[in-house]
């Protein structure tokens, strides 16, 4: 076109522009050549059309243009100069929506000890002004497979740190990532995972949740007074980025729980990456009312055909295996909303797998279509563009054969801002079917069979022998070629043919050479269809029923020792026990004792049921206790058992504001055993990598429970504090961390305890303005760590401090002392005996092993006389466990105190009873049988101090936890348990299901000096 | 008198000295004849003699049964009415004397470098000083087998008594046994593809190395007298022949069977498991094969998640029940220090399935039958070794452990050691006030 053609044409152009609607988007990147003008309109006509997930439409026309859908309906017009599409019946969806992705993203990789770029928070694990879309780069690899699954959509985010900065929306059109963002700010998002953050801090699950707690309140704190000292781009980024969708993702069903308690903490609301076995706590989850992100991976079945190596799949692995299909239905069930996010999944395409059990398990299918359309959408604030067909919206839609989740499905095109993706033509020619292949006056038999792309053949005579040859079929658009060895079908030599497909696939015909080199007409005449075979289909009838089938109960906890029912607590008179009362009556012969509600209603001889229940009905048990002991429960002054991921954050001097009821781990097989071994309460104390450690979590040992339910309320905190060798990382560390010598740790004392006065007295100066004052000043930053030592100053919360040497017993002592402050417990205290009277003036309780030593250097001097002479010298002196096994034993190591040094039998009890109970302030409730107290009372076979003795009952507030009857049946129970779910996995396998080798779960255990989020 | 040396004196006056040796000096050799009678005897094969005798000179028994039986004259009579005399308990698969403080490098001797080292020795680090070993035998425990720890074939174990001057005066057996740890069944990565584990691989080359080690030491030990010393095959030599047995590490089903059935095809004609977590459920095969086992600590959690909570304390019955002969070790976490509760984990077995005299067998006779020394030691019998103990109550209860007399080979012990005499001079310290 000349210059002067496009005068000419000017006046009508902007006409047309004038007139032209819907307005095209204003482009402000130079073309290469000339631009693109038309936006062609696509119309696609007589298909079910799945508006919505509650919504279909038979025979409807989908219209979409210029990247957006223009109209929708049963008399949608067909716009003129439209290029229209006759669907046939074939399916049209909105195109799926991935919302939990780092496509696109690329990884940090490991990074050196040099300090970052820029004005960023101190530790890289808050990464909050880290920015998706400014870091988005299409990646045609990952969006292919996820496109040909349906996908049109991902939200994406840099999955790395604890706070991940925004995510983005994008369209998996593959243009570039300017046109395909559909939202930059799309999320913010959090873990409690550090990810590549080169800094030491946080190494544990609870260092994580403190990192993040202690940002939020920075970042308030930036607002308001902060950011005139200095700036930080990843607090600023945080208070931006609050509003937004906040996505966590959890681990498990604990961490799910974890996400809701900073939550209310900070007024946030968390849409929550699951781990899929939120089924598991599904009430306390449901409760607390978040979105979740749920993944469509499915645990593999196990190889258990030998039972040797089935013993080593743990029940709560094969129950997983059953259940997790039905975590979707039970959170739907539940009114709980989510989303299905294919993140795990080693193939996208096994997705449709996953969802297909999930809707035999329970899972209506709509609700599984919204959880990857209308859901999603919602959550990310994206469903004015995208999750239904509706005119206005993202012309992303997916063209299937049928309903998204029959067996049969194919996915044939998936479109995305209008831009068109083919998997599967659908007016692709199928080759497969049975022909009669008429060659030269005679009529073979061809049997094309494979799949469409790869189709294998066969040819041989319509009768008499059945001698059939191997063909070869190519298809190549509408062009057909096909040879095979005719010599044995009487051609004498190889047939070669080609020929062009009519009729959609139902004749073939062209012309072929014989062997001598005479060409020939051919033609083939399909006589019957392929029946549609879909993947994979053979063990599908086998596996539907498997799933259709009813499943296993839930158990709680969900492992061999749970209950599908927790019992509540009973009303149970002991009758003729010999009860260690710990009370001034010492040890009471042929007594009883009677719990009701919860508490030990009464103790003493011959109980009249008449006057303690005057007009009670409930059903009273009466337990025949005579030649047994009864007591109260055994509590561990210092445990590690029932934490998750971390026992230690010790990466740093001082890290007081790591709590270990963050990380309480209910379901932790070591809290029965203890149970078992008659412990009813715990101190879960933080490990002793550091000086200042974390705050401790009292918990009775409520099997079964939640984390939450199975805390003390009203327990006093506790803090835990160490010294000695670990501490000075004798035994690990580079040497780098100060500090490195007793010197040292005494120091780190000093000054924490100083900073935290100054921090106190800060918050006394705001906290006693006046009101109007008040409203007018800026409270003092929030500072986590000093908060728990500003406690321990105001006498509110109580140290148990790990020490072994006499020398850093008395500093300590000394400086509380210099301070105003108390050590209300040290632990081990293996030298204990040295400095006993000086630990009496202090007013603190010994809390030591019976017999361990040699096991360290500062251990030399340890000796198994160090209770008997702590209790002669009139020190509260405990023995403690520190160790899941010994936890269980701690009756026996009690009555050492009577061998090493002749303690009286009723002194050695208390060591592990009365004087736990005193040194962790619950003696007004536990630590004895009396009435009032606690019902958490356990039931010997014999006199617990002797060898003999076996825990037969233990109540915890007056619920039968451990049962040594029930335990036996029980096990008959988990056995045949086993056994159903280990024949259902063998079923699955035989059906093709995926499988993997067993490992065995060498579960390690935490000690004091686990470094790390794994034992 | 400079304030130095007055300070010595003071304490030595308090009987409390600092430079006091942390190890008594160890027993000399019997010259009297000695019968301590009145107490319950517990033979250590299952019988028992209320107010019974045992008489022993020159360091051999000469008698046992009841008091009123004893004929023979004797230099010392010690009455024990209402106390109990035991053989000295026998410790397997231990490691005291090779490491006195684990977390003090330089004191660790149990773990050499390599993993096929079946030529590395006991004896050759033993330390018969250690002060661990003092508390130890102080609860009973007299005899043990020091076994190197390591990767594979980690080396050649000693029966030692645990009163001597020094390794020679120690050693009751010098290489009784070659000790192999099994690689375990079910390692693997969890996050590799079952295809390529690469813990998995490395497995099936560990067990081929294995292999083809015992087919070469086999060749060497029948090959010429004048072939070249090789130190690790020569090592091997008395498996093929009996002269030592080989101690195989393992727990689970899987690596109980392997292993038993792999040295039964390399021609090794004694084998004993240790450890043997899973041995009751294999016991047909370990009958037939004759192998004995050394179980794991008893007071241990159980391996597996769903095993039943008080499994560890039951193995011994289950093995009982199913005629597999075992003794108790107690290898495993600070496994030198808390040696000394030998006797109370045998006590547990006795409430979880045993009687208590099957329980104490199973740390005395047995024990001496696994590690074939039960011709000399393991039961209070005519002609057997003077080596057992007096204790106030039942040593197998922690109330009741109250060694006051031990002798081992008729040599009496003085039964001191560091942590008594701690509290001792603290006794004294806060009395004194």
């Amino acid at each position: 076109m000349t210059r002067t053609d496009v005068r000419r044409l000017l006046p009508g152009l902007m006409l047309a522009a004038a007139f032209a609607a819907p307005a095209r988007a204003q482009e402000n990147v130079p073309v290469n050549g000339p631009h693109d003008r038309t936006e062609v309109a696509t119309a696609f006509i007589h298909a079910v059309v799945h508006v919505s997930p509650e919504r279909t439409l038979r025979d409807a026309t989908v219209v979409v243009r210029g990247g957006r859908i223009v109209d929708v309906g049963a008399r949608a017009d067909v716009p003129k100069g439209a290029i229209v599409t006759d669907l046939h019946g074939l399916h049209i969806w909105p195109g799926l929506i991935e919302p939990f992705s780092d496509l696109g993203i690329p990884p940090l990789g490991r990074r050196g000890d040099e300090p970052p770029d820029g004005a960023h928070y101190w530790d890289r694990a808050i990464a909050a002004a880290t920015d998706a879309a400014a870091l988005y780069r299409p990646d045609e690899a990952r969006a292919a497979k996820l496109r040909a699954e349906g996908f049109t959509t991902a939200v994406v985010q840099r999955m790395d740190g604890i706070a991940r900065g925004t995510g983005c929306a994008v369209e998996l059109a593959g243009r570039n990532a300017r046109r395909d963002m559909l939202a930059p700010r799309a999320s913010a998002n959090f873990a409690f995972r550090k990810g590549t953050s080169p800094d030491e801090y946080p190494g544990s699950l609870m260092g994580s949740i403190a990192l993040l707690r202690q940002a939020l309140y920075d970042a308030r704190w930036y607002a308001a007074e902060g950011h005139k000292a200095q700036s930080d781009v990843d607090l600023q980024a945080l208070n931006d980025q609050l509003s937004l969708p906040l996505v966590f993702e959890a681990d498990d069903r604990e961490d799910v729980l974890r996400v809701a308690r900073i939550g209310r903490e900070f007024g946030l609301s968390f849409i929550v990456k699951g781990g899929g076995d939120e089924y598991a706590r599904l009430g306390d989850i449901l409760a607390t009312g978040q979105p979740l992100i749920i993944p469509l991976a499915l645990p593999a079945a196990y190889d258990v055909e030998d039972p040797f190596d089935a013993l080593e799949v743990p029940l709560s692995d094969l129950k997983h295996w059953e259940l997790a299909g039905s975590n979707a239905a039970r959170i739907a069930d539940g009114k709980g909303v989510f989303a299905f996010t294919t993140q795990g999944l080693k193939e996208a395409d096994d997705m449709w797998e996953a969802l297909r059990r999930m809707v035999r398990c329970g899972l209506d299918s709509a609700t599984a279509i919204a959880a990857l359309t209308t859901v999603p959408a919602k959550l990310f604030r994206l469903d004015d563009r995208i999750g239904r067909l509706e005119p206005g919206m993202r012309a992303d839609l997916v063209i299937s054969s049928a309903h998204l989740l029959d067996p049969k499905n194919i996915i044939h095109e998936t479109w995305v801002a209008g831009e068109r993706f083919v998997h599967k033509p659908y007016d692709g020619l199928d080759p497969r079917g049975t022909f009669d292949l008429n060659l030269r006056s005679s009529v073979l038999r061809l049997v094309v069979k494979g799949t469409a792309d790869e189709p294998d053949a066969v040819v041989r005579r319509l009768a008499g022998d059945t001698a059939s040859v191997k063909a070869a079929v190519t298809v190549n658009g509408p062009v057909v070629s096909l040879w095979f060895d005719g010599s044995r079908l009487g051609y004498g030599g190889p047939v070669r043919l080609n020929g062009t497909i009519h009729d959609r696939g139902g004749i073939w015909d062209g012309q072929g050479q014989l062997p001598g080199d005479e060409w020939i007409p051919w033609s083939a005449v399909k006589q019957r269809g392929n029946g549609g075979k879909e993947r994979g289909t053979n063990g599908r009838p086998v596996l539907d029923s498997l799933w259709a089938a009813p499943l296993g109960e839930v158990w709680y906890p969900l492992n061999g020792y749970g209950k599908p029912m927790l019992t509540d607590s009973e009303t149970v008179i002991f009758r003729h026990a010999t009860v260690w009362t710990n009370g001034p009556e010492g040890i009471l012969r042929d007594a009883d004792v009677c719990l009701h509600r919860g508490r030990i209603l009464a103790v003493g001889k011959g109980l009249d049921k008449a006057v303690l229940f005057p007009r009670s009905r409930g059903p009273v048990t009466e337990i025949d206790a005579t030649g047994k002991h009864l007591t109260c429960g055994i509590i561990d002054e210092h445990a590690h058992i029932g934490i998750a991921r971390g026992v230690n954050e010790g990466t740093q001097a001082v890290t007081s504001e790591v709590r270990i009821g963050d990380v309480i781990d209910p379901d932790d097989i070591d809290l029965y055993r203890a149970l078992a071994g008659g412990v009813t309460a715990v101190q879960q104390l933080h490990g002793s990598a550091n000086p200042i450690g974390g705050q401790s979590a009292l918990i009775k040992l409520r099997w079964g429970r939640s984390a939450e339910a199975m805390r003390i309320a009203g327990a006093q905190g506790f803090i835990k504090f160490a010294l000695g060798e670990n501490v000075k990382r004798s035994h690990w560390g580079d040497g780098r961390r100060f500090p490195r010598t007793r010197m040292g740790v005494e120091q780190v004392f000093a000054d924490a305890f100083l900073r935290a006065k100054d921090y106190a007295a800060a918050w006394k100066r705001y906290d006693e303005r006046k009101p109007k004052d008040k409203a007018a000043a800026v409270p003092p930053r929030r500072d986590l760590e000093l908060d728990a030592l500003a406690e321990v100053l105001a006498g509110t919360r109580s140290i148990t401090c790990h020490s072994y040497v006499q020398s850093e017993i008395l500093m300590l002592i000394h400086l509380a002392d210099s301070l105003g402050f108390k050590v209300n417990t040290f632990t081990h205290v293996l030298e204990g005996y040295k400095v006993a009277r000086q630990l009496r003036a202090h007013g603190a309780t010994a809390s030591t092993f019976s017999d361990w030593w040699a096991y360290k250097y500062e251990v030399n001097d340890a000796t198994p006389y160090n209770a008997a002479i702590l209790t002669e010298q009139g020190v509260n002196t405990c023995i403690n466990s520190d160790d899941p096994e010994m936890g269980r034993r701690l009756n026996q190591e009690a009555a050492k105190g009577m061998k090493y040094g002749g303690m009286r039998a009723e002194d050695a009890w208390k060591m592990v009873t009365l004087n736990p109970a005193k040194a962790l302030h619950l003696d007004g409730r536990m630590g004895s049988v009396e009435a009032g107290k606690d019902a958490d009372v356990v039931l010997w076979s014999a006199d617990p101090l002797s060898i003999a003795a076996r825990v037969e009952l233990a109540f915890v507030d007056g619920v039968r936890c451990y049962d040594a009857q029930q335990d036996v049946k029980q096990h008959a129970v988990v056995q045949a348990e086993r056994a159903r779910i280990v024949a259902k996995m063998l079923a699955a396998k035989k059906a093709g299901a995926a499988t993997r080798k067993v490992v065995a779960k060498e579960r390690g255990h935490w000690t004091c000096e686990t470094i790390g989020e794994r034992p | 008198m400079n304030a130095r040396v007055l300070l010595l004196f003071v304490l030595c006056a308090l009987g409390a000295s600092p430079l006091r040796a942390q190890r008594p000096s160890p027993g000399p050799p019997q010259t009297r004849s000695i019968l301590v009678k009145g107490g319950t005897v517990h033979v250590g094969d299952g019988r028992t003699f209320d107010e019974g005798a045992v008489g022993f000179r020159g360091g051999r028994i000469d008698y046992v049964g009841y008091a009123y039986g004893v004929k023979a004259a004797y230099d010392t009579v010690i009455d024990i009415a209402g106390k109990h005399v035991y053989p000295g308990f026998i410790l397997p698969d231990a490691t005291l004397g090779l490491h006195e403080i684990d977390l003090v490098g330089a004191t660790a001797d149990e773990e050499e470098i390599g993993e096929l080292e079946p030529e590395v020795r006991a004896i050759a680090a033993y330390n018969a000083d250690s002060k661990v070993i003092a508390t130890v035998r102080a609860n009973g425990v007299l005899l043990a087998q020091v076994v190197p720890r390591g990767n594979i074939l980690s080396g050649t174990s000693a029966i030692v008594r645990f009163d001597a001057w020094d390794p020679d005066d120690a050693a009751v057996r010098t290489g009784d046994g070659v000790h192999l740890d099994w690689p375990g069944a079910y390692a693997g990565s969890r996050t590799a593809d079952d295809g390529d584990d690469p813990v998995r691989k490395a497995r099936v080359k560990q067990l081929e190395r294995i292999r083809r080690f015992f087919q070469r030491a086999k060749a060497y030990a029948a090959g010429p007298k004048d072939q070249e010393v090789d130190l690790r095959l020569d090592a091997m030599r008395g498996l093929f022949n009996g002269t030592r047995t080989l101690f195989v590490h393992a727990d689970r089903v899987r690596e109980i069977q392997e292993s038993v059935l792999f040295a039964r095809e390399m021609g090794v004609v004694r084998t004993v498991i240790v450890g043997g977590y899973d041995a009751w459920r294999v016991a047909d095969l370990l009958r037939e094969k004759k192998v004995d086992v050394v179980l794991p600590r008893l007071h241990s959690l159980p391996l597996r998640a769903d095993d039943d909570v008080d499994l560890p304390y039951r193995l011994p019955a289950l093995l009982k029940e199913r005629g597999v002969r075992f003794c108790l070790g107690m290898a495993g976490d600070m496994e030198r220090p808390v040696s000394r509760n030998l006797g109370f984990v045998a006590g547990t077995a006795s409430a979880y399935g045993l009687t208590r005299e099957e329980a104490l067998r199973a740390i005395t006779l047995d024990a001496a039958a696994v590690l074939g020394i039960d011709a000399d030691y393991g039961s209070l019998e005519p002609g057997k070794s003077a080596t057992l103990f007096v204790s106030a109550g039942d040593a197998l209860d922690m109330s009741g452990n109250r060694v006051e007399q031990a002798y081992i080979d008729g040599r009496r012990l003085t039964l001191d050691d560091h942590q008594k005499q701690l509290y001792r001079q603290y006794e004294q310290r806060y009395r004194g006030r």
